[in-house]
């Protein structure tokens, strides 16, 4: 009886261990599944005995007695509206059967899911547009030029087709290598200004030095994350710099040198810190500003759609939004630039349906999906006649954002990107840089710059 | 050094006795080298001979279908990059036949564990169907199957216990662990993601970029800092819960405290509250503009503060700045590890004899000297081995650093930052942000071989030197 026991205490050990091994080491499990995949597509097998496979799974979906399976992803605040669409893909395709499963997964965290194996992610699956080209290195996404066939078939318009349709930006951020990667869902992904019009007037915000004197007299605060290269970057895109993406994934920045416009590195250095140095400004960590709206403390903030709430709250009747202010960079008014950062739906190379994975994709980003969308999460559309659509064109915060999207520019970095510019608006944000020391600066410039273009090791 | 001479030589015994069997074995002893079925044939012993026929047979069929094709591709990681076409008739991808490093690599080292144990059964089993010969030219009584299942549950019952436990071990750790060290000899990253891309063996650069032989990089300026705050960390998080523990359940147990269960429980809500909760809220709480900077700005310390120059700031940067988060991480680790080890203290000074507290009281010695003679020599006598696992687990303690200050505390050092890391990482929450936001697998497996050297090197120093002064009997003699 006592050994009974033991024995069974023991291989309650081994499943622990192996319950435990299965969830801390999925990357191994994982590895196992999909090597089983390959080799059914002929990995061990002969070369001749894939094809015929393939060949003849080919010839049972044309047949359209086949069941379709689809995997999709979405943000959780998409869901209900994704099921929606997804019933309408079903009866716009009534020929054929679908099986179509739908799944959560934030567009901001996509690429991390995808990339950790390919091969079980969705067939379809959304996600921010900077993510694209990790997606692309790593030969997660199909291109959609090469669908153009399966398009034209099926949906009755062509990728070109496809691409008039969109805002020129949207297209430009799912394009890479010259080639479309992605199907433009949303836009208005950048940031602006919100602030309170009982306490600041139209022509306060129209500079750093208006806004932050307005500011002060009111007693109340001005409030912008630093400490992010996506937000600071707003000041150097404004000056004429650049960034740039090399076909390795490394990234070309030129904030340390003259800009087209004829601006020094140093010269928007000191611009940035004439305003950190205000003590109505106040400096944001990242992913900080919707608490500090809420708190009353500021009465004009730099932040995003997403925000539009919290500043409805806290701002009350006097809620407005603008595009961004400018600032002082060599004596002149400078108007401070941005990325534009799109929400995307890309097809995942490695779907075993990848054409009606295609049809899919493109369905829920056509025009009356992304008004739908407009609708139910408030995302700015990207189809140039969801645009134009009167609702869309009345809401403050999208109107706010499509006035400074005219400054923005896509947005083209690569990871390296991220580290090296948060620290150095960390150390504009902590004023560590004294104004009359250009040494200094340039120094802190050229250190970040070769971070952001460091060999990907 | 005894055990391990003693472990040697049991190997060399176990070489020696092979050597032995099939020099002396007759002709089933000889054709069970290459039929491991042969010798039990020989003794009449069936089913064993068809279990270990079929053994082989399938161990022959795994290696020629699956571990010989991959083996083969182990030298090169794979060749064939992946291609793919699509047919717009059948609305699919066509592939090509092509290699993934990873799958390569991971059944390289599954073939290659499972042939170390078939090369240790085809020895054991040369020994055992040799040792079988013996026992039949003696005249003795060979066992039938049956017999040999009921060993099993007799008085060979450990082999059936451990069998389980060991296999789990093996599937689940050893080969994992196998497969991370090869990968740090590779060139596994971002530009070399399987299955779109191979990659390939690389040598030991990765090792050489660490130490900061690399490029232009600063990642060796990076370790070594990061390094040193991980042992910094580890010592103190060590010690300061370890004897706030002590202290804390002395107080709680001291004669004259009243209601010592209720202060018990208080303590221990710590525990019930899942660690991540309060770890989040008490970051919240330190933040810049948290609640503890809006009140200390109210009663005018920070003011106070800032014109002693001590701040440049108008907040204290309790979790933001070097100094203050490493201190405030070593403080709010307090807080949450003192519950834990005041349990354990609670337990073993409840264990005092108390005929030696007696005898010290009436030969006079006061608190301090009962405390530093009596009372602490017999705590560490038993919890000595448990303080030198709590180092190593400091060392890896990835929960109060990561929840504290990911996405929370950004570095101003450019060149710790041109390394993706911080003042505060630790080697552990530094490999996960290599692994997790830049799928740098291959310098992750580095770090982590290094973490495993150093936790094995203090494990083994320690545990010899704590465990040998602090044996068991000492105290109680």
């Amino acid at each position: 009886m006592k050994k009974l026991l033991a024995l069974i205490l023991a291989m309650a050990m081994a499943l622990s261990l192996v319950a435990c091994g299965g969830s801390s080491d999925d990357g191994g499990s994982d590895s196992s599944s999909t090597g089983d995949a390959s080799s059914s597509t002929g990995d061990a097998s002969g070369s001749d005995e894939a094809e015929a496979s393939t060949g003849s799974t080919g010839t049972e979906t044309s047949g359209s007695g086949e069941t379709i399976s689809l995997t999709v992803w979405g943000a959780e605040e998409d869901q209900t509206l994704l099921a929606e669409l997804v019933e309408g893909f079903k009866e716009t395709y009534s020929d054929y059967t679908f099986d179509i499963q739908i799944g959560v997964e934030s567009e901001s965290t996509a690429k991390d899911t995808v990339l950790t194996d390919i091969e079980a992610a969705a067939d379809v699956f959304t996600f921010a547009d900077d993510q694209l080209v990790s997606l692309v290195n790593a030969g997660a996404l199909q291109s959609i030029d090469e669908m153009d066939a399966a398009i034209q078939n099926y949906a009755g318009k062509s990728v070109a087709d496809i691409e008039a349709a969109n805002s020129a930006g949207s297209v430009a951020a799912a394009t890479t290598n010259d080639t479309l990667y992605a199907f433009p869902m949303g836009g208005g992904n950048n940031y602006f200004l919100y602030y309170d019009s009982s306490v600041l007037s139209e022509e306060d915000v129209a500079s750093w030095d208006s806004l932050l004197a307005a500011a002060a007299e009111a007693g109340k605060q001005v409030g912008m994350t630093l400490s992010s290269g996506w937000y600071n970057a707003s000041f150097f895109l404004g000056a004429g710099f650049t960034t740039s993406l090399n076909d390795d994934g490394t990234t070309n920045i030129d904030w340390n040198g003259t800009s087209s416009l004829g601006y020094t590195g140093v010269d928007v250095v000191k611009g940035i810190l004439s305003i950190t140095s205000n003590s109505a400004f106040m400096a944001i960590a990242d992913g900080d500003i919707s608490n500090q709206i809420a708190s009353g403390s500021l009465c004009a903030a730099v932040s995003g759609t997403w925000d539009a709430e919290a500043a409805q709250t806290a701002f009350g009747d006097g809620y407005a939004a603008t595009k961004l202010p400018t600032f002082t960079v060599a004596g002149d008014e400078v108007q401070m630039g941005c990325y534009s950062g799109f929400k995307l739906i890309g097809v995942n190379a490695y779907s075993e349906n990848v054409g009606w994975a295609t049809l899919l994709a493109e369905y829920l980003t056509n025009e009356e999906a992304q008004v739908a969308r407009f609708e139910a999460r408030q995302l700015a559309p990207t189809n140039l006649n969801a645009t134009a659509d009167d609702a869309v064109s009345a809401n403050i915060a999208i109107a706010a954002s499509s006035a400074q999207d005219v400054y923005g520019v896509v947005q083209s970095v690569g990871d390296k990107f991220w580290d090296p510019t948060a620290t150095f608006g960390e150390i504009l944000a902590q004023n560590q840089l004294s104004a009359d020391d250009d040494d200094a600066i340039q120094a802190a410039l050229d250190e970040m710059v070769s971070g952001v273009t460091a060999a990907i090791e | 050094m005894n055990k391990l001479k003693s472990g040697l030589s049991s190997v060399g015994q176990f070489f020696a006795d092979f050597g032995h069997a099939v020099a002396d074995g007759d002709i089933f002893v000889k054709l069970s080298l290459v039929w491991f079925g042969a010798g039990y044939l020989g003794r009449r012993q069936y089913i064993k001979a068809v279990i270990m026929t079929l053994f082989e047979v399938a161990i022959i069929a795994y290696s020629v279908l699956v571990g010989i094709p991959y083996i083969s591709d182990f030298g090169t990681l794979g060749t064939v990059q992946q291609e793919s076409v699509f047919n717009p008739v059948t609305m699919k991808n066509e592939f090509n036949d092509y290699d993934n490093s990873f799958t390569i690599l991971l059944f390289s080292v599954v073939t290659l564990v499972i042939w170390a144990f078939t090369l240790y059964i085809w020895m054991y089993n040369v020994k055992n169907v040799y040792r079988l010969q013996k026992e039949s030219e003696q005249g003795r009584h060979i066992n039938n199957f049956r017999e040999d299942l009921n060993e099993y549950i007799n008085h060979k019952f450990y082999v059936t216990l451990l069998a389980l436990p060991i296999a789990g071990v093996v599937l689940f750790t050893v080969v994992p662990l196998i497969v991370m060290i090869f990968v740090a000899f590779t060139n596994y990253d971002q530009n070399h993601m399987p299955p779109s891309a191979l990659f390939d063996w690389v040598g030991i650069s990765n090792f050489v970029k660490l130490f900061g032989g690399g490029l232009t990089d600063t990642f060796g300026y990076a370790f070594v800092r990061v390094l040193g705050w991980t042992l910094v960390w580890s010592f103190f998080a060590t010690l300061t819960t370890y004897f706030g523990g002590i202290l804390m359940s002395l107080l709680i147990n001291g004669k004259d405290i009243r209601g010592k269960a209720v202060w018990r429980v208080l303590f221990m809500i710590t525990i019930a509250v899942p660690q991540f909760v309060s770890l989040l809220l008490v970051r919240n709480f330190f933040a810049d503009n948290g609640i503890m900077n809006t009140i200390l700005s109210n009663i005018g310390l920070t003011g106070f503060l800032q014109d002693m120059g001590l701040i440049s700031n108008s907040y204290i940067p309790f979790l933001t700045a070097p100094g203050w988060a490493h201190v405030m991480i070593i403080i709010i680790n307090i807080w949450i590890g003192v519950p834990y080890q005041m349990l354990i203290a609670n337990g073993v000074l409840m264990n005092i004899p108390s005929e030696q507290l007696e005898s010290a009281s009436i030969d006079g010695a006061n608190s301090w000297q009962t405390f530093r003679n009596i009372t602490m020599p017999y705590v560490f006598s038993v919890t000595g081995p448990a303080l030198v696992t709590d180092f190593v687990k400091n060392i890896n303690n990835f929960n109060v650093i990561y929840l504290l200050t990911s996405n929370f505390y950004t570095t101003t050092d450019q060149a710790m930052a041109n390394s993706q890391a911080k003042e505060t990482d630790l080697l552990v929450t530094w490999l996960f942000t290599l692994t997790q936001d830049y799928y740098n697998y291959k310098m992750a497996a580095t770090i982590g071989i290094i973490i495993f050297i150093i936790c094995a090197l203090f494990t083994l120093i320690a545990f010899n030197r704590v465990v040998a002064r602090t044996g068991e009997g000492d105290f109680a003699s």
